[in-house]
């Protein structure tokens, strides 16, 4: 396994909603190398966005961050002062959001947008940042793109602002994009298309990419390794090959089950009757067994440890390899 | 072309609603209890020249007579007066007959116009940074003072502050600023910040709430995942979005600020429109005080269009049309 | 399952306590400013339907021997430059105000209910011509119809309540057409309909509270404004008709001779921005808690 990028250890993520408090992460532990895509995959809910975004110090004011560390090249992420952190984002790390008709500054010409960036990071002078917005306008495809300098973003469709979004989190050529969800308001034949460009931009530039999707379908299409979240907890971690063959957890069952092809947009990923918990006080057993069809007493009574069932396959559940074999 | 279609019919809409307000201040005080030429109280403000010269007071009420065509059916009174209206044929003060209209309000119109626009412009100027610095403290005790001394300022009228203002420097410390009169700063400053305060209250809070909601959106999360800095976030992005917003609220700041002129005008002594207005209808002098509310009418629309151009100028999302 | 039992359990105290207004009062009563200026216009009211009988002059009787005469237990708030008790005048003057200030609120509220709901509900050129009338008030201050209508109507009490609440009917009339609006495609009673909720449920759980909040709080803020109104044309000379206290007269009459009597200003110009500040808080705070999320 090549070297750590960013290593996230026992991150602990809780909101503060008034009345009570909801455990929104609950020790995730996970690294991504150099060069890996690594999908983060879950429901809504299910902490995937918060936990990278919490170490990015990118979650609302009510979000605490209670333990952890999430080192990047070596340098803890969650105990940096906030100049510190600013000096990181955008420069070594880039973010692509869901929603690229609200993710837009509506008033301002999309090219300072994504010359914003390098000039606050002092990437590059004027002159430079205007000529290599051009030419990342230009890669992501989008034409004319002298003339498109100027214009708002209202004056762009959905897909053409998701281009505009992953040329501003390139800008400053980061080790690391993180997409959070990036194709899921977007048309079928645009997803595909997003999909398509960031995967070369990854090959071209070589930086690791960590996609959160709801999606199981576009998680195994486009990345290497799958951490499939359950409420702020990981269910299991493996290589795509491994969670397409031998899926170890039920609820990882139910998602492969449910892909049918990818990027369907209307299909929701919800394969297993029953929702999604929200958690309102610390997990004491398994988050998943009120929804689990092989959920035993011991599952409703102890936590399950994530452990290495087989090499590089890690899985949080008491009957594993009684799934593993009943999905042989 | 597009502009021309634009400013063509908002110029329509304004002479129309000008048209209206004319037939129906007219109408109304035509049915008043003394008619538009209220003759008992004319007879009054007129006596000492009915005393001393019976001959030119009878010439003056026939000249009356003749211009408003007090003869002819309703109607056609009030198209007549919507054309000398609209020709800017204003004619004499019935109160004041050897004082055109037009000379009277070529020297009060300007008055209240920079009272106006310069308590819009006062608001602004404070409000606006009375309002980031609520928004970016909230619930703390900076946010909590500014708010409250915002809600003072919306609840308290432009008049009640201004009689406060005569009262304090007028009494308790002399010389410090005058009370009553216009033409230098200094006489400016108490009508101005009286008829501000409310203004300020209202742009403070709007600024707000405004850079509150700004600041949820997802366009604030991604500029700081650029890593842009606290401060060019705020500046750049939060209030740069909020303004536009803010922009909405100057056009009726502005006519609210009218009618506070008229106020603070009796109240400071400024021979200003307002001073004109409620002279001209406790004196009965409706062609002054028709003439009066259609200027004052005129310019907060023409103000109005302004302010719409300039938010289609500052949010390249909106369209005049 | 545990939960559903606890819940039909509780389910009696939780329909009340889950009823929409009991929610909004809720809200309401953590809000300290508001439930402090909910005092104070209680009290008002209360002083607007006493006064005349607790007052110790009649506002009529001046009291030649103490003109301008300052606070003293005879006359708690000095009297004024023709020896009037500035106390019982204050306490007439919250009379009339109220009349005045509630009188054409209703009025205004009235011809923008009939309004408002004939132009929602008819739609097409009713529609129309309603909303260009709504432009066309919105167009210029509403202060300077009511000056005409003053002129018109005269300056007794209820010349004041038409010339200011007959202006004032183009806020109610767009309100009440768009709850209209709302209510006839309005997602939230269309789901609800569609879930199979009996029809008086509907209104009352959704209907109801929408429209009763957005009234309360329009009118809220209509009582304030048309108090200041009417001070407002006594500032301008067009007021109530002296002898008859008000807010107003009694401002402009301070602004013109204070010099050496303050108290003539200080006590009718703190109770009425007290007034106005206090209507503006129970109009706020009925906004916060009928509409949480708008609050600004």
């Amino acid at each position: 396994m090549a070297e750590a990028l960013l290593a996230i250890d026992d991150l602990r993520v809780q909101f503060d909603r008034g009345e009570d408090e909801v455990f929104a992460v609950n020790g995730v532990s996970f690294s991504i190398a150099e060069g890996e895509a690594l999908g983060i995959v879950g429901e809504s809910g299910s902490g995937k966005s918060v936990t990278l975004m919490s170490a990015l110090g990118l979650i609302r004011e009510n979000g605490k961050i209670m333990a952890g560390t999430a080192k990047f090249q070596g340098h803890d992420l969650l105990k940096m002062r906030p100049r510190q952190l600013e000096d990181i984002r955008g420069r070594d790390i880039g973010v692509i959001f869901q929603d690229p008709m609200t993710s837009l500054n509506p008033v301002m010409r999309i090219g300072d947008q994504i010359m914003e960036s390098m000039l606050t990071h002092q990437y590059a002078g004027r002159r430079e940042a205007f000529e290599r917005t051009l030419q990342l306008l230009h890669e992501m495809g989008i034409p004319e793109p002298k003339a498109r300098f100027r214009n708002y973003p209202h004056e762009f469709s959905g897909g053409m602002r998701q281009r505009i979004m992953i040329a501003i989190a390139l800008a400053c050529e980061p080790q690391l994009l993180i997409a959070d969800e990036p194709t899921t308001a977007l048309d079928v034949t645009v997803q595909m298309q997003i999909l398509a460009l960031l995967q070369e931009q990854r090959r071209k530039k070589q930086m690791s990419i960590a996609m959160i999707t709801h999606d199981f379908g576009v998680a195994t299409n486009f990345c290497d390794r799958i951490i499939v979240l359950y409420a702020g907890q990981i269910m299991e971690m493996a290589d795509t090959r491994q969670f397409l063959l031998q899926p170890a957890h039920p609820y990882t069952m139910g998602l492969k089950n449910s892909i049918i092809e990818i990027g369907q947009r209307d299909r929701q990923l919800s394969p297993i009757p029953g929702m999604a918990p929200t958690l309102t006080e610390p997990p004491k057993s398994c988050s998943f067994a009120s929804r689990c069809p092989f959920a035993t007493e011991r599952c409703r009574s102890e936590l399950p440890a994530l452990r290495e069932i087989s090499p590089n396959h890690h899985v949080a559940c008491h009957r594993a390899e009684e799934v593993l074999a009943h999905a042989i | 072309m597009f502009y021309a279609k634009f400013f063509a019919k908002r110029f329509v809409a304004i002479v129309i609603t000008l048209a209206a307000v004319i037939a129906i201040s007219y109408i109304m005080m035509y049915c008043s209890p003394g008619g538009f030429m209220n003759t008992t109280q004319l007879a009054s403000s007129l006596a000492p020249l009915a005393a001393q010269d019976p001959a030119a007071y009878q010439k003056l009420m026939e000249q009356f007579q003749l211009r408003y065509g007090l003869n002819l059916p309703l109607w056609h009174q009030v198209l007549l007066y919507e054309w000398h209206t609209f020709t800017l044929n204003f004619g004499n003060s019935m109160q004041n007959p050897t004082l055109s209209i037009m000379s009277q309000l070529k020297t009060a119109l300007p008055i209240s116009v920079i009272l106006a626009f310069s308590s819009v412009v006062l608001s602004v100027v404070v409000g606006i940074p009375m309002g980031i610095i609520a928004a970016i403290k909230r619930n703390t005790w900076v946010d909590y003072l500014v708010t409250t001394l915002s809600m003072f300022g919306q609840a308290i009228p432009s008049f009640v502050l201004a009689v406060i203002f005569v009262l304090l420097f007028g009494v308790e410390w002399q010389n410090v600023l005058p009370v009553t009169g216009w033409g230098t700063v200094p006489e400016a400053v108490l009508p101005v910040v009286s008829l501000a305060a409310g203004n300020i209250g209202v742009v403070a809070r709007y600024m707000r709430g405004s850079l509150i909601e700004t600041m949820r959106q997802d366009f604030i999360r991604t500029a700081k995942a650029k890593g842009v800095k606290y401060w060019p976030l705020v500046l750049k992005h939060g209030v740069k979005n909020s303004l536009t917003a803010l922009i909405t609220v100057i056009g009726p700041q502005f006519a609210f600020s009218v009618v506070g002129a008229v106020w603070v005008e009796n109240i400071f002594a400024i021979p200003g429109l307002g001073k004109v207005i409620s002279t001209a209808f406790t004196n009965f002098d409706f062609p002054l005080a028709i003439t009066a509310v259609f200027i004052l009418g005129a310019t907060i629309m023409l103000t109005n269009l302004a302010v719409d151009v300039i938010y289609a100028v500052m949010d390249p999302r909106v369209k005049l049309q | 399952m545990a939960i559903a039992v606890s819940q039909s359990q509780q389910s009696v105290r939780r329909a009340r306590k889950n009823s929409p207004m009991y929610r909004a009062w809720q809200r309401y009563r953590r809000n300290g400013f508001a439930v402090a200026g909910l005092g104070w216009v209680i009290l008002f009211f209360i002083i607007g339907i006493i006064g005349p009988w607790i007052a110790p002059y009649s506002y009529t009787y001046a009291d030649f021997l103490h003109m301008h005469s300052g606070p003293s237990w005879q006359h708690l708030f000095g009297t004024d430059t023709v020896g009037y008790d500035v106390f019982s005048q204050i306490l007439y003057s919250v009379r009339y105000a109220l009349e005045i200030a509630l009188g054409a609120t209703c009025v205004s509220f009235l011809i923008g209910i009939v309004l408002g709901l004939w132009a929602g509900l008819s739609g097409g050129i009713i529609d129309m011509i309603v909303m260009r009338a709504v432009d066309f008030m919105f167009a210029l201050p509403s202060f300077f119809f009511a000056l005409i209508l003053v002129v018109l109507l005269g300056k007794g009490i209820f010349p004041m309540i038409l010339a200011i609440g007959v202006p004032g009917w183009a806020g109610y009339a767009r309100l009440i057409r768009s709850l209209v609006l709302s209510m006839r495609n309005g997602e939230m009673v269309e789901a609800a309909r569609a879930l199979g909720a009996p029809q008086w449920h509907i209104a009352r759980r959704y209907m109801f509270p929408n429209v009763v909040g957005s009234m309360v709080v329009s009118l809220a803020f209509g009582i304030p404004y048309d108090l200041t109104a009417q001070a407002g044309l006594s500032i301008v000379g067009m007021g109530l008709n002296p002898p008859m206290p008000s807010f107003g007269n009694m401002l402009a009459q301070a602004g013109a001779n204070i010099l050496g009597f303050p108290w003539l200003l200080y006590f009718p110009a703190g109770v009425f921005a007290i007034t106005l500040l206090s209507f503006l808080f129970v109009a706020d705070g009925l906004q916060e808690a009928f509409n949480p999320k708008g609050g600004m």
